[in-house]
């Protein structure tokens, strides 16, 4: 199976080729992390990389991207350019959670390590999940979440465990996570972002649907309705999906 | 030829089928007017979210309900400016990913010379030159089209649109969003001369418009009456902005169109659906001996429809898009 895989849920932004049957699965990857606005880039880059890789669309099985959570503009990008593809022959999309793509970035860590994904979510949070390697392959420990740094430090601790952090809230996590001594091991910068090989990865792994049913995770409120929550529930009331911990 | 149309800049999601720019095979319009109600006008990021749900499916059905298959589709049109740029952002990309995987080519569409477009289809006579009031929530302007892709800006608001005007007095009166509908309702049962609200006066250029003046004295009134514990008589207020608005408009547009030597003259955008504006005008046509030309109501608000009709045109000009393309909050007509 052939996937072609995006991810543009924050500033950086790769595609990816990959075929399941191949031996190292990935046929070739784009990645851009210059913070030009991936409405330009993105489909730029799938063509280009089809093209180079000598295939065509035609020759892509199914279409992935990450769901969320991160950039909620960046995330519609990717989920309506993988939508818009899905259009002529009704492809199967997959979408995938960011931090789960991200996961894949610490494949090489030891066996019973953390992988902690953190993006940072502005508004003094990440969106975090946490996962343990086994048997090679990220595990999830938690469902993705938005919370503050304390919240993160004691999980992490409770762990105790070794961790590798990936994400663009990595070096935050780690300026963090530093002062309390934890076995802390910060990704180096080709591996610490979420790429279209991850999204792939985990795509493997994943129920595929049809495009209309692909939907962006947010794991959080727009600003309007979270004031609006807060003025007519009060802020005790709001949903403990949204911004709380 | 086939265009399938995306149109994403505000709170409706549409995606149509017309064959050679005029003959509408079918106008798929998801409304998120419910979704903005109560938060009394529309929310960016909702109106965002709420596209990228429903767009797929919804250029689904158009294919379904047009009869046709995707691979009978020869090029894909899409608005991809002016607009909220978030919701601008799923149509442009969702379309050109379209328009790439059918291997048809794609075009770009500015949303107001849609809005001009809509008038195309209602009136299968119409062809430029003419002149067009383009009016609606984000837009106000006098435009001079002289040829289906040559148009001009002759005036536009230098402020608040027309349609802004009208949401934000029926915001003030408590009226549900959108307000429109409802102010144009109310005015037909009050008395127009009841309360006196400013004109325009705008230096320089006689074409260009203001109304953030009139804007302002509706809700001072409203806020000016309520201090004094005295109610307002919203039908009376409702006839009176409505009467502002018209001769804001309407003298302009015909003073305008006899400059140019115009006899053909047309209105678009949404507040082109507010009865006085449209009986003034129609008034205004017949006493100067003018055609008039007002789409329908259905054509008036934003649908995929107008994208693909002033798609096909800039189609036949050779106007192109690549897979670069980007959506734009703002942009010259
Ligand atoms: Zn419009």
């Amino acid at each position: 199976m052939r996937i072609l895989g995006f991810d543009s849920s924050a500033k950086t932004a790769s595609v990816a080729v990959f075929d399941s049957e191949a031996e190292d699965g990935l046929l070739g990857q784009y990645f851009q992390n210059c913070g030009l606005t991936h409405s330009r880039t993105l489909l730029p880059m799938a063509e280009d990389l089809l093209k180079n890789l000598g295939l065509t669309l035609g020759d892509i099985d199914l279409l992935a991207c990450s769901r969320g959570p991160g950039s909620f503009t960046g995330v519609r990008i990717g989920v309506s350019t993988v939508k818009g593809l899905a259009f002529a022959d009704s492809k199967p999309v997959c979408g995938v959670s960011t931090l789960q793509a991200m996961a894949y970035n610490g494949i090489t860590a030891h066996e019973g390590s953390v992988i902690c994904c953190a993006m940072d979510a502005r508004r003094d949070q990440f969106y975090n999940a946490l996962f343990i390697i086994r048997d090679g392959v990220p595990v999830r420990l938690c469902e993705d979440r938005a919370i503050g740094t304390q919240k993160l430090i004691d999980d992490i601790e409770n762990l105790n465990k070794p961790v590798f952090l990936v994400g663009d809230g990595a070096r935050l996590c780690y300026n963090a996570l530093n002062d309390f001594k934890l076995r802390v091991v910060l990704a180096p910068a080709p591996m610490r972002y979420q790429t279209a090989w991850g999204v792939c990865m985990a795509a493997l792994r994943e129920q595929a649907v049809p495009a209309g049913e692909l939907l962006p995770v947010y794991l959080r409120l727009s600003q309007a309705e979270r004031e609006r929550q807060e003025r007519v529930f009060g802020k005790a009331g709001s949903d403990p999906q949204t911004d709380k911990n | 030829m086939l265009i399938l149309s995306v149109e994403s800049t505000c709170d409706e999601t549409a995606v149509a089928i017309t064959e050679d720019g005029r003959r509408v095979l079918t106008d798929q319009i998801f409304s998120q007017a419910d979704l903005h109600a109560v938060y009394g006008g529309v929310v960016p990021e909702i109106a965002s979210r709420s596209h990228v749900e429903v767009i797929a499916q919804l250029a689904d059905r158009a294919v379904a309900v047009a009869g046709i298959t995707k691979k009978d589709i020869d090029a894909v049109a899409v608005s991809y400016a002016p607009g909220l740029i978030g919701a601008v952002l799923v149509g442009v990309n969702f379309a050109k990913s379209a328009a790439y995987s059918l291997g048809v080519p794609l075009v770009p569409v500015h949303h107001v010379r849609g809005h001009i477009a809509a008038n195309y289809i209602a009136f299968p006579d119409l062809k430029p030159p003419f002149l067009c009031l383009a009016i609606s929530g984000g837009n106000t302007m006098l435009v001079d089209v002289r040829d289906y892709t040559e148009l001009h800006v002759i005036g536009a608001t230098r402020d608040d649109a027309a349609g802004e005007c009208f949401d934000k007095t029926a915001r003030v009166l408590g009226l549900p969003y959108p307000g429109g509908k409802h102010v144009d309702a109310l005015s037909k049962q009050g008395d127009d001369k009841m309360y006196k609200l400013p004109h325009i006066k705008v230096e320089g250029n006689p074409y260009d418009m203001s109304f953030s003046g009139l804007k302002t004295a509706v809700v001072n009134l409203v806020h000016t009456s309520e201090q004094k514990g005295e109610r307002i008589n919203r039908e009376g207020l409702c006839a009176s902005f409505c009467r502002a608005m018209s001769e804001s408009l309407v003298p302009r547009t015909m003073k305008l169109a006899q400059e140019l030597g115009y006899d053909k003259i047309a209105v678009a955008g949404g507040v082109a659906a507010n009865s006085r504006i449209r009986d003034d005008f129609k008034a205004a046509a017949e006493k100067a001996g003018k055609t008039l030309y007002v789409p329908p109501l259905s054509l008036c608000g934003d649908n995929a429809a107008m994208i693909g009709c002033q798609g096909y045109y800039e189609f036949k000009a050779g106007n192109r898009a690549g897979t670069n393309l980007n959506a734009y909050a703002t942009m010259e007509l």
